[in-house]
């Protein structure tokens, strides 16, 4: 004899309820926490040096870098001038809430104001898995091509802010930025879009601006 | 590749409900936008489940098709009709459509997500 035991659950069950108690650390110490996803090569770690450059004195900034292999970013983090902690996922594709957990133990997070969450570069797999924190970033280069937002939706879907990197190399590329943008508030009507170069800066104070803010709102719900 | 840590975690959950008992049966919904290929969770899950209470369970796949809401009408949209399709094809033609009451502001509020429905358990004493 059988028995059916009804369940109805998300299967990252587990992993959601080890998010809401990071999330809640992290509400304690009222640092905003950004989970930056985006495809290899699309400018997550460039973005974030341009952003610590242009932040760090303002705002005291820390990074977990999420790579299936080596501590490059994290080196490049570290020259920077912020802690960085590398997280080696063994080949994984996504960051999941018990590396962030463990990770902590390397990061005092007291004190801080932005924790930047750099995940494993794929455009599928991170938007699947919840790491405790307060907004959802999803980077995509203009080199990409400007019909990434439709083909991968799910990380548009679920994200706060949309940044569109590279916009510098537009007259070299088949991609336009109107378009992209077209299309992620199409997936996302919600969505905030940045145009960003982390090279040459276009774009990056309206940008930080908005991390600005939200640090501050952040900061005023806690205090 | 990325359905191996998903059925480990299906499989860590099944085996809570399971209480110590053995898991013959696993019924999951499967989202068709929720990025999980079946056949692959399959796959890993005979390979994971190996030495558990849940070894040589059978899994159970519904598809849910993708749903969305105009945000403007609060109209439903069921894209059931083509849940054999590529779905990010059908999403795509969706949202460039919009609503029937012209609204252009659409919502993914279902199929997105990978669930499990329930298990079946043999009960204390039976074979």
């Amino acid at each position: 004899m059988t028995t059916r035991i009804p369940i109805l659950a998300e299967i990252t069950e587990a992993n959601s309820i080890l998010a809401e108690n990071l999330r809640a650390a992290f509400a304690a110490e009222g640092v905003l926490v950004l989970n930056l996803m985006a495809s290899p090569g699309a400018g997550k770690t460039t973005l974030l040096e341009r952003s610590i450059a242009e932040l760090n004195g303002a705002l005291k900034i820390a990074v977990i870098e999420g790579d299936p292999h080596t501590s490059i970013d994290a080196e490049r983090i570290d020259a920077a001038g912020v802690k960085a902690v590398e997280i080696n996922t063994g080949g994984g594709c996504h960051l999941e809430a018990r590396m962030i957990r463990a990770a902590l133990g390397e990061l005092d997070i007291a004190g801080l104001d932005l924790l930047v969450i750099e995940n494993v570069g794929n455009l599928i797999c991170p938007t699947g898995w919840d790491l405790g924190e307060d907004l959802k970033v999803i980077l995509v280069s203009l080199t990409e091509g400007d019909d990434k937002p439709l083909k991968y939706p799910m990380g548009f879907l679920t994200a706060d802010a949309a940044v569109i990197s590279k916009v510098d190399l537009e007259p070299y590329v088949p991609a336009d930025r109107s378009t992209m943008r077209e299309n992620a508030l199409t997936i996302n009507p919600d969505l905030a879009v940045f145009e960003v170069s982390s090279i040459t800066g276009e774009g990056m104070d309206r940008f930080l601006q908005w991390i600005k803010q939200r640090v501050a709102d952040k900061r005023s719900r806690t205090s | 590749m990325h359905e191996m840590p998903v059925t480990q975690a299906l499989l860590d959950l099944a085996l809570k409900h399971a209480d110590g008992r053995r898991i013959t049966d696993v019924y999951l919904e499967v989202g068709r936008m929720s990025a999980i290929v079946p056949d692959s969770v399959e796959v890993f899950f005979q390979y994971l489940s190996e030495g558990t209470l849940a070894e040589g369970a059978d899994l159970h796949f519904t598809i849910r098709p993708v749903e969305m809401t105009c945000a403007d009408c609060g109209g439903e949209m069921d894209l059931s009709e083509w849940v054999t399709e590529n779905p990010q094809v059908v999403m795509q033609q969706a949202f460039k459509r919009g609503c029937q009451c012209g609204g252009r502001n659409l919502r993914v509020s279902g199929g997105v997500s990978f669930g499990l429905v329930g298990i079946e358990v043999e009960d204390d004493g039976s074979d």
